[in-house]
């Protein structure tokens, strides 16, 4: 099927076939569906039965989750958390992309493949190698103990462990985004306004951010999207209480086999994230269409 | 801009290289590490010890095939249904274009878990949990982004001038795809198909949730064997 449709498409305009409209339509209708049948159906089906109380409806459930101080307080180091870890990996990939625009030569090279090098590590192997590098006699306190600095204090099982580990793992999409919208920014602009004696901090917060606001908020929402839902690093490389909504989700569904529970936590951090989900999509939205 | 001393570029790539490859080069001496007592800098004892242990093990390499086998299949299968849609979003006006192909952003605006928890709900009324089509499905979904945005951006990128000159001289549709269109898009889809089989060799937990009795991933051993987890990391990632 998709091979004769492609055969059959052409260049625009030059063949205005009556059937391109449905040409298009079931060329797509694979991938649509797909999406419809594994995303956006079961999590629907998920969210209503999660209102599901006997044969009516109701939010019980929602209510006692809001009502237990253990599952709040998952919630709250969740959020907490992610905005954290987001707002560090954001910044310090700004630094990074800012750098990346304004040098050039085989150190700038080394830098933007070192910043890319996290995407093909995964998370798991990333949990283990900072167990490894930052837990209690890893080498980085071997190394600190080489000069002399006694004294470390492991973040492992800690709120910082897992903070490291996002920060880590999250940086190449963040630099990518944002060094694609930097070079967005003309030369001339920065020149001009340093010919007119704008200082460094002045050409950042004046010509340069405000410029990169859509770039900033698409890199924001992936990051954070990446992060509220993570598993693996918070599982472990942080504290076994308070957990992240992951690992508590996937706690209750696999070891305490409450499906229904698990349900209604997933939803609640589908809420938040559909926050800034929705944020994400009308930014790529406006920026398609441009 | 003009030069700044190179000292800040020194400094940026030496962090960079402490913090990014710090962790990972550690995992590497592990690998070759048979004994590493605490005051040494480096490991006391060098050998291939666990190399063997590991390889030899049956548990192991099962897990690394089903591994590569789940990848390529889902990923060609992404690539077949991705790449003819990417043409169409990019070259063909239909109703509701700009809608359907904003629509692959709810993959990514669904947290992973929750989605997990959908699915799993499915899967299981279905039977299709811990099959290897259940992983190899649900896998297609960590590509799929990818596998539509990179070709339809790559598509639109191709000057539609070119193919008309290719029809004014008489060539039929399928050459001009074949030889106009496609060589021009070729490195694009090249790199959506690496850039999703990594994404899908990566995964774990999306296949450990959701075939956890039957079909094993190379990501298993790693979760029930900390210790192999170092050597594994070369057959797998590599």
């Amino acid at each position: 099927m998709p091979a004769d449709g492609i055969a059959a498409a052409s260049a625009p305009g030059r063949n205005s076939a009556p059937y391109e409209g449905l040409r298009g339509l079931l060329l797509v209708a694979a991938p649509i569906a797909l999406v419809i049948l594994l995303v956006i159906l079961p999590t629907s089906a998920m969210v209503l039965g999660s209102f599901r109380v006997g044969d009516g409806f109701g939010a019980d459930r929602y209510l006692a989750f809001f009502a237990d101080a253990y599952s709040m307080a998952n919630l709250r180091y969740t959020v907490f958390w992610t905005l954290a870890s987001t707002v560090s990996a954001l910044a310090l990939s700004f630094g990074l992309a800012l750098y990346l625009r304004f040098s050039t030569g085989r150190l700038a090279a080394i830098v933007h493949a070192l910043s890319l090098f996290p995407l093909f590590v995964p998370a798991i192997i990333i949990s283990y190698a900072l167990v490894r590098f930052l837990g209690p006699n890893g080498l980085f306190q071997l190394l600190l103990e080489q000069v002399g600095i006694t004294g470390y204090r492991t973040p492992y099982l800690t709120p910082i462990g897992p903070y490291i580990a996002f920060i880590w793992e999250s940086l190449p999409l963040p630099v990518l985004v944002l060094t694609a919208g930097l070079t967005q920014v003309s030369d001339s602009a920065i020149e001009a306004a340093r010919d007119l004696g704008a200082g460094a901090g002045r050409i950042v917060a004046e010509i340069l951010l405000p410029q990169l606001q859509r770039p900033l908020i698409i890199a924001f929402a992936l990051v954070f999207l990446g992060t509220i839902g993570s598993y693996t690093i918070p599982y472990l490389l942080g504290p076994p209480a308070p957990e992240m909504m992951g690992v508590y989700i996937a706690r209750t569904m696999g070891n305490l086999q409450r499906p229904d529970e698990a349900a209604v936590q997933a939803v609640i951090l589908l809420a938040i994230a559909s926050v800034v989900g929705l944020i994400y999509i009308a930014t790529m939205a406006r920026a398609g269409r441009q | 801009m003009t030069a700044r001393p190179p000292i800040a570029g020194m400094l940026i790539a030496l962090t960079m290289v402490l913090v990014i490859l710090g962790p990972i080069l550690t995992v590497m001496i592990w690998a070759f590490a048979e004994q590493w007592r605490y005051p040494n800098l480096l490991p006391t004892d060098w050998g291939l010890k666990f190399w063997y242990q590991m390889l030899g093990r049956e548990t192991v390499i099962t897990p690394i095939l089903t591994s590569l086998a789940i990848t390529s299949i889902s990923t060609t299968l992404v690539a077949v249904i991705c790449w003819p849609a990417a043409y169409a979003f990019a070259r063909l006006s239909f109703p509701g274009r700009q809608l359907l192909l904003f629509s692959f952003l709810a993959i990514n605006a669904v947290p992973k878990f929750t989605l997990f928890v959908a699915i799993a709900t499915v899967f299981l009324q279905i039977g299709l949990i811990g099959t290897f089509w259940g992983v190899v499905i649900v896998q297609m979904l960590s590509a799929m982004l990818f596998m539509i945005w990179i070709p339809t951006a790559a598509f639109r990128g191709i000057p539609p001038a070119l193919e008309e000159a290719a029809f004014d001289l008489g060539a039929s549709r399928l050459r001009v795809f074949l030889q106009v269109t496609m060589p021009q898009a070729l490195p694009a889809l090249a790199a959506s198909y690496v850039l999703g089989f990594v994404t899908i060799l990566l995964r774990w937990n999306r296949p450990c949730w959701l075939a956890r009795p039957r079909s094993r991933r190379c990501r298993f051993c790693c979760c029930s064997f900390p210790r192999s987890l170092s050597s594994s990391r070369r057959p797998s990632c590599a």
